[in-house]
């Protein structure tokens, strides 16, 4: 008998438990169940790394603490993959992409609803959707970062092409193109050099021995340890890396005549089609595209404020003086396939 | 740790129960089998066995193209590299496993008491977990030991790659040796002294005694280790993502959540999961037909075997596992999350992200481990009374339909779960009960086995008396039967919410936002580059893992 009400207990605890877990193991977090009024939660889905989104979301709930919000952060193409198996049953209301090719080719699937906000109205082609399906936040470019103590400035490389070299052997980090700004530097550079010109230059890349690390933290941290001398990552990671006082230098490489020139992507934002909470979802986009948000980008992240008001770090070198190189978003999104295929086949990790 | 429960009970089973149930099993041919209990095992089994099916459906009617891409580039390599990594890490688990449980059992060796409980408490640390210790160690320049090697000897050379094979290779063998260990120092308790003392009186000397008196006896743990051990690595993910050693499991997730198209990602799952079938067809060869019945009555330890002057070598190598496997890990987590504490930015960045605190990925774990373990034990309990009181073709079946979630790795629970739930049960997709339904599906043949094991020493005369004296069988059940298996259950449930807690690659990918668990925090840390961030998460892992696993040792005699 006693054994029995134990079992029993045992039962009803778990089942307690659960219902006492905040949120609620049984109560849906994404679904307002038929009540697409409600607005009083937003649910992000972020493939950008949760900690460069960290003060952004911080500042939006002091100013919105009626939205109580749920981040789901992976990777890009991870939560691509959710938003799409989730079409006819959306859980998202925000999707927050590190490159626009994602948001694009998304777009073209028909799983964003349009919106315009006010200030993206004077945002230049290639950052904002022509459909208005989504909007860059803010914009990044692809540098080298190098450890000042292994490599001098007149060493290192000044293109992208030039990290294949024998002399750079085991000395170069970046990520794996699980990263969203690495399969964006893939694509573009398919889009700039063809197929067989960046099939050539990921197999020297990989036959170089250089190491592909799941995320640009560990590049930029092993980089600044002096763990290799060169890194391939996005501008802000030098700059979060020099200002945890290590010894590292930055190029803005292919500035030449005849060299492709920077490589850069934007942040972008979009409404899921169908979102239980689309006000919030359009809400915090507002707010992105603040001067708040803006500048706690462009401060707390040393990215490029996409805001013409709000300035860049006067540390960040200026990307009006540099040779940017231009891609076309649209097309690049169609191919983002052959370029998985690409990449599956030189075997990158 | 799965199979913990099934040969520490197995050997000491006594002739009494086995004589007393095929005598109730003849008398079983007049007895009709409750409808109930022919629907619910029905329905359990069927919902135990309907991802793997489904999954094979949908490779076999995969477009070719997908297949003939697969085949022309990866299937192979892939192939190569998983089946590579299975043979040469349950390979050398088996080898350490039984050594280590040899000298714990049978050798003199000093502090084997203790020893007991180090070699076993490795169970409790996710192998993902080492890896990323592996990697903070290791890494070439930038890892713990190249500068210590540096500063201490002025060594600036090059240090082996923590990566890859290796690597993987390495870690996977120091966390998995314990399934063997756990399983063999139970074969070695229980083996009976005569047998060996029969062999030398007939001629054999200690070698060949040994090699054919003791292993054969101990075949049937040994192999059930190294089973587990194998369909662990088939399915695991996070040790070789983390270490970039690419097998079927992380070529799976990769396809997953970084492809548009699935096709590729279902080839590969069915692939794999015929790879597990496979292992679980070859253990079933291996062990279904040995047999061997130890009399209880005159039943008497060996003695112990004195190691004299290896005392010290082997006492060195077991202190050099106990070191390797605990003592560096547990030590490194607390360095790190006692700087992550004296950190304010790391601090709050793990008391705080999203909208979550550490509070909640605590919570969530329990919450879904529990619910997944409750579950799961009620769900095995049909299939268990179906199976151990009816024995026959029918039940028998179902029995071996809900073991089939063993050869189904998370991943691929995954992917079923996404293809079937958001189809067919959208209002329950996205929910954290979709996570449940995932460990439940992985793990309802640890509780199955448990709870058969459990029923299996509960004599059915004993219902039969309750019975006779015009008790139903609800009534029995509850005052009879219940209290009776009641540990075997609560062990079942255990190992289920050990497995649950630590499961990593589909509690990724299918929870909701918002929803994060310590096994999610520590992989989103650590996989972000913040090792400080990912170490008080994984500390609270594996002290939430101590309690279960001590639950289940503890049962076992030796351990208390």
């Amino acid at each position: 008998m006693f054994k029995k009400n134990i079992f029993i207990a045992i039962i009803l605890g778990i089942f307690l438990l659960a219902a006492c877990s905040p949120g609620g193991l049984t109560s849906d977090p994404g679904s307002g169940s038929g009540d697409p009024a409600d607005d009083a939660r937003l649910v992000i889905y972020s493939g950008r790394s949760e900690a460069l989104l960290q003060p952004v979301l911080e500042a939006f709930s002091e100013a919105y603490p009626e939205i109580e919000i749920s981040l789901k952060a992976g990777s890009n193409s991870e939560l691509a993959n959710a938003i799409l198996e989730e079409q006819a049953n959306p859980q998202a209301d925000v999707f927050i992409t590190t490159e626009v090719f994602t948001a694009q080719a998304l777009a073209m699937q028909g799983v964003f609803q349009p919106y315009q906000p006010e200030a993206a109205i004077s945002f230049p082609t290639g950052y904002v959707s022509p459909d208005n399906l989504w909007v860059g936040l803010t914009m990044r470019a692809r540098i080298i970062m190098y450890n000042t103590d292994l490599v001098s400035e007149s060493e290192v490389p000044t293109s992208i092409d030039a990290l294949t070299d024998e002399v750079w052997r085991g000395q170069v980090a970046t990520t794996s193109s699980t990263n969203g700004s690495m399969l964006a530097q893939i694509a573009s550079m398919r889009q700039i050099l063809g197929d067989e010109a960046t099939e050539a230059w990921l197999r020297d890349l990989i036959n170089n021995d250089t190491t592909f690390f799941g995320g640009h933290t560990d590049v930029r941290k092993a980089v600044g340890a002096g763990e290799f001398a060169l890194g391939l990552v996005n501008h802000y990671y030098y700059h979060l890396q020099l200002a945890e006082g290590s010894n590292v230098g930055v190029v803005y490489p292919d500035q030449g005549e005849d060299q492709i020139g920077l490589l850069t992507n934007a942040t972008a934002a979009a409404v899921i089609r169908d979102a239980n909470n689309p006000r919030s979802a359009e809400t915090f986009i507002d707010f992105l595209l603040s001067e708040t948000g803006q500048r706690l980008f462009a401060e707390q992240n040393y990215e490029y404020p996409i805001l013409s008001g709000v300035a860049t770090l006067a540390e960040i070198q200026p990307l009006d003086n540099l040779a940017v190189a231009e891609i076309n978003v649209a097309l690049a999104a169609e191919d983002l396939d052959e370029t998985f295929d690409l990449i599956d086949r030189v075997g990158m990790p | 740790m799965k199979e913990l429960d099934r040969p520490l009970i197995q050997p000491r089973k006594s002739v009494f129960l086995t004589k007393a149930r095929s005598a109730y099993q003849q008398h079983l041919g007049k007895k009709r089998i409750p409808t109930w209990l022919i629907v619910m095992g029905v329905l359990v089994a069927a919902l135990a066995a309907v991802t793997p099916f489904y999954i094979l459906l949908r490779m076999f009617g995969a477009d070719g193209s997908a297949w003939l891409r697969l085949l022309q580039s990866r299937l192979w390599v892939l192939m190569g590299n998983t089946l590579m990594l299975v043979f040469a890490v349950t390979g050398a688990a088996t080898i350490i496993g039984v050594g280590l449980a040899w000298l714990t059992e049978r050798s003199d060796l000093p502090g084997r008491k203790i020893f007991r409980w180090l070699f076993a408490l490795p169970l409790a640390i996710p192998a993902y977990i080492g890896a990323i210790i592996h990697l903070a160690l290791f890494r070439p320049r930038g890892g713990l030991v190249p500068q210590a090697l540096e500063t201490w000897f002025g060594y600036t050379g090059r240090t082996p790659s923590p990566t890859g094979f290796g690597g993987a290779f390495f870690i996977l063998t120091l966390f998995s040796f314990p399934y063997v260990y756990l399983l063999s120092g139970a074969a070695f308790r229980s083996l009976h002294a005569s047998l060996v003392e029969s062999a030398r009186i007939l001629g054999c000397r200690p070698w060949k005694a040994f090699l054919s008196v003791v292993v054969p006896v101990m075949r049937p743990g040994i192999t059930a280790g190294a089973l587990l051990i194998a369909l662990d690595i088939l399915a695991e993910y996070g040790t070789v993502a983390l270490l970039r050693f690419e097998t079927f499991s992380s070529a799976i997730f990769v396809q997953l959540s970084g492809r548009y198209n699935r096709s590729a990602a279902v080839v590969l799952s069915g692939v794999l999961i015929l790879l597990a079938f496979l292992f679980l067809w070859a253990e079933l060869r291996l062990n279904g037909r040995a047999r061997f019945t130890q009399i209880e009555s005159n039943w008497r330890e060996s003695r112990l075997t004195p190691l004299n002057h290896w005392k010290i070598p082997a006492f060195l190598v077991g202190s050099a596992i106990v070191f390797a496997s605990l003592v560096v890990p547990l030590g490194i987590l607390t360095h790190w999350s006692i700087a992550a504490l004296s950190d304010y930015a790391a601090f709050s960045s793990i008391v705080r992200t999203g909208s979550q605190t550490f509070g909640n990925y605590i919570v969530n774990s329990l919450s879904t481990g529990l619910l997944a373990a409750g579950i799961a034990v009620i769900l095995s309990l049909p299939v268990a009374i179906f199976a151990v009181r009816y024995p026959g073709k029918m039940s028998r079946l179902l029995s071996q339909m809900c073991q089939v979630g063993y050869a189904i790795p998370g991943v691929v629970t995954a992917l079923s779960v996404v293809l079937l739930v958001n189809r067919l049960l959208p209002f329950f997709y996205a929910t954290p009960l979709v996570l449940v339904l995932a460990y439940v599906l992985r793990y309802l043949p640890q509780a199955v086995r448990s709870s058969e094991s459990a029923l299996n020493q509960v004599s059915p005369s004993l219902e039969e008396a309750s019975r006779t004296l015009g008790k139903t069988h609800g009534d029995t059940f509850w005052k009879i039967s219940l209290p009776l298996i009641m540990p075997g259950l609560l062990a079942g449930g255990a190992l289920v919410f050990l497995s649950s807690i630590k499961e990593l690659p589909a509690t990724l990918l299918l929870r909701p936002a918002g929803f994060d668990t310590l096994a999610v925090r520590v992989w989103m840390w650590s996989h972000d580059g913040f090792y400080l961030q990912a170490a008080p998460a994984a500390i609270f892992l594996v002290l939430i893992s101590i309690i279960p696993l001590a639950l289940l040792l503890r049962k076992v005699q030796a351990f208390r």
